[in-house]
């Protein structure tokens, strides 16, 4: 098949679902529910996620459990039993095996993940539906919708059987008449964002590399931002060049200090290598349910699981020992 | 007797892809893992200022050795870079043609160069074993000038054909597949490092080419462990097995934790001038 001229050939296309682009619909929905205002964001991971995660939404989050990831807001979402979540796992670590371990899962978009015997057996239970993509295609995913188009040309996807499992498309580019692959944009309901600093109306910051937190942030309708750091919006307004994501984006603050544990927010504390042998052994041992009663279920919040479950002095410890502060805070 | 030397099938490799590295070309790897190891020890080797960029964002980062325990989780891996970006911009900057080589890792390979990441077995929706997915694989492969894969040599990883392809090689192998496909012109694999034996792919048919073996193996053992039969060049090289030199800045300057000391033990003896491989454990992964 080849163009007449006045229409783009479809060359080839996976089979992979995807929920249709919608740019209108995303405008339409910053018209209407994103506050102009400066006003005051912060609430408890409890309303934020009541507020603003529902059933069946698509979720994304950035980066993962095991580094700068919102894994309060994972656990409270888990605590709150949402069901039916379809996950962009891009670079993800095993975010998505908790979230699935607690039945919140039914579809995820893979980049990469952690996989072990919770993935595998909900696969293979048919209560989990894997679609194919890459760590850089769900980022440019997130490009996509960041900037309000339908889909991006990429010149990678194609040929393999990730395309033949993803929503992507290979068309004669009308420019070069060379093939180029299409990727459609992802707008997600929800972003869980972790950062280092934040002011009360979203103003934030992200210290050190990442993988997509500003695509992120801008392609979803909804953005909640835990942070390990409330600052002053003076303080904000003095390094305006370090605020990555505007608060206007923003519709929850989460104030979550240790925000990431287990992971590490570099810089400020090391990952808890304890924590992640004992999640790791949990699901070797097909224990995680006794996982999750342990750090989620019995205990009421983010905060409640720190003082109760870890304890100030490996949460001192974990910050004593993250010697490498150069380049974040400094 | 008297074991010469012993190493892992898992350090061969690692040894092998750091000679290959040149300090004037940018490599690009994904986060932690063999590839990233090799571009160390060429650091320690022979290449002190080589510079990589990591699928997160991290471009030349002088990260210190000892690496690590746990790198996915360490905010030392990106130590020292000249720049922290996000995942979008460097794979801007492999799509623009700065990133000369990607260096990975694979699970299966085909004689073209195609590999898989994601899942063994026939059936997508319940696999025999799943993997986390290509990760920044695809978009390395399909973008760096040229790919160079690191894995062990076995018939069940050199398959005829994949459970999966997670990742491009030269695909059916036919003239202008990738860009057919809509990769950019000029790229693919360009090496297979294994313990035994070092790949090529012919120019023409763009099929696998077996370019040196290891003394203490042979061309047979080679072709023994793949399910294809790739070509054998002309004039097959000898691939030096790691010098005692190599072996200790590895495991006691770059990695004292152990994460290399993985795969199969690979020991030699000196005999007659020679080292001969007196020792292999039976391969028992998959």
């Amino acid at each position: 098949m080849a163009s007449n001229g006045k229409t783009i050939a479809i060359l080839d296309e996976g089979v992979g679902a995807y929920r249709p682009p919608d740019p209108d619909g995303m405008r339409r929905h910053v018209r209407d529910n994103k506050d102009r205002r400066l006003v005051d964001k912060r609430m408890s991971e409890q309303d934020a996620v009541a507020r603003f995660v529902a059933d069946g939404n698509y979720v994304s989050y950035d980066t993962n459990t095991w580094r700068r990831g919102p894994s309060s807001l994972m656990r409270e979402i888990i605590r709150q039993g949402r069901r039916d979540l379809w996950l962009a796992a891009k670079f993800s670590m095993h975010d998505a095996t908790l979230l699935t371990a607690g039945g919140c899962v039914s579809k995820i978009d893979v980049g990469w993940m952690e996989v072990g015997s919770v993935i595998t057996e909900a696969m293979n239970a048919g209560r989990l539906k894997l679609y194919e993509w890459t760590n850089g295609a769900l980022a440019y995913r997130h490009l996509a919708g960041a900037l309000g188009v339908p889909f991006l040309p990429l010149r990678y996807v194609g040929g393999t059987s990730v395309f033949r499992n993803s929503g992507a498309k290979l068309i004669e580019d009308p420019y070069t008449g060379q093939a180029v692959c299409l990727v459609p944009a992802v707008n997600p309901d929800v972003a869980l964002i972790h950062v280092n600093q934040c002011d009360m109306y979203g103003n934030a910051r992200i210290f050190g590399p990442g993988l997509a937190p500003v695509e992120t942030a801008m392609a979803s309708k909804r953005v909640i931002i835990s942070t390990e750091e409330i600052i002053g919006t003076d303080e904000i307004r003095k390094h305006p060049g370090a605020t990555t994501i505007p608060y206007y984006i923003v519709d929850a603050v989460v104030h979550a200090p240790f925000g990431c544990y287990p992971g590490t927010v570099p810089g400020l504390y090391r990952a808890d290598l304890q924590h992640l042998m004992e999640f790791g052994v949990a699901q070797a041992q097909k224990k995680m349910g006794d996982y999750l009663e342990k750090w989620v279920y019995s205990v009421l919040s983010h905060t409640d699981m720190l003082e109760k479950r870890v304890g100030i002095e490996k949460l001192n410890l974990l910050r004593a020992e993250e010697t490498h502060t150069e380049g974040y805070y400094t | 007797m008297t074991v010469a030397l012993a190493f892992t099938t898992n350090e061969a490799a690692i040894v092998y892809t750091a000679r290959m590295m040149e300090e004037d070309r940018l490599y690009f790897v994904a986060i932690g893992g063999p590839p990233l190891l090799a571009i160390l020890l060429s650091k320690q080797l022979h290449a002190p200022k080589i510079a990589y960029v990591v699928e997160d964002g991290t471009i030349a980062p002088e990260m210190p050795v000892p690496t690590p325990a746990f790198m996915v989780g360490a905010g030392l891996a990106s130590s020292r870079a000249v720049a922290w970006t996000d995942m979008n911009t460097v794979d801007f900057h492999a799509g623009l043609g700065y990133l000369d080589y990607g260096v990975l890792a694979a699970v299966q390979i085909d004689e073209y160069g195609n590999f898989n990441s994601t899942f063994l077995g026939d059936d997508f929706d319940r696999p025999a074993r799943r993997f986390g997915g290509p990760g920044g694989a695809t978009e390395i492969a399909s973008l760096c000038w040229r790919t160079i894969l690191m894995t062990r040599l076995d018939r069940r990883k050199f398959v005829r054909k994949l459970d999966f392809m997670s990742s491009p090689g030269y695909l059916d192998g036919s003239a202008g597949a990738r860009e057919r496909a809509g990769m950019p012109s000029e790229t693919g694999p360009y090496r297979v490092v294994t313990e035994r034996a070092i790949f090529g792919f012919d120019e023409e048919t763009r099929r696998m080419q077996l370019l040196s073996v290891a003394p203490w193996s042979s061309v047979d053992e080679v072709l023994g462990q793949m399910e294809f039969q790739p070509l054998v060049a002309a004039d097959l090289g000898s691939l030096d097995p790691p010098t005692e030199d190599e072996l200790s800045i590895l495991r006691a300057d770059i990695d004292p934790g152990g994460r290399t000391i993985s795969g199969d033990w690979i020991q030699l003896e000196e005999f007659g001038g020679r080292l001969r491989r007196v020792a292999e454990s039976t391969p028992t992964r998959g």
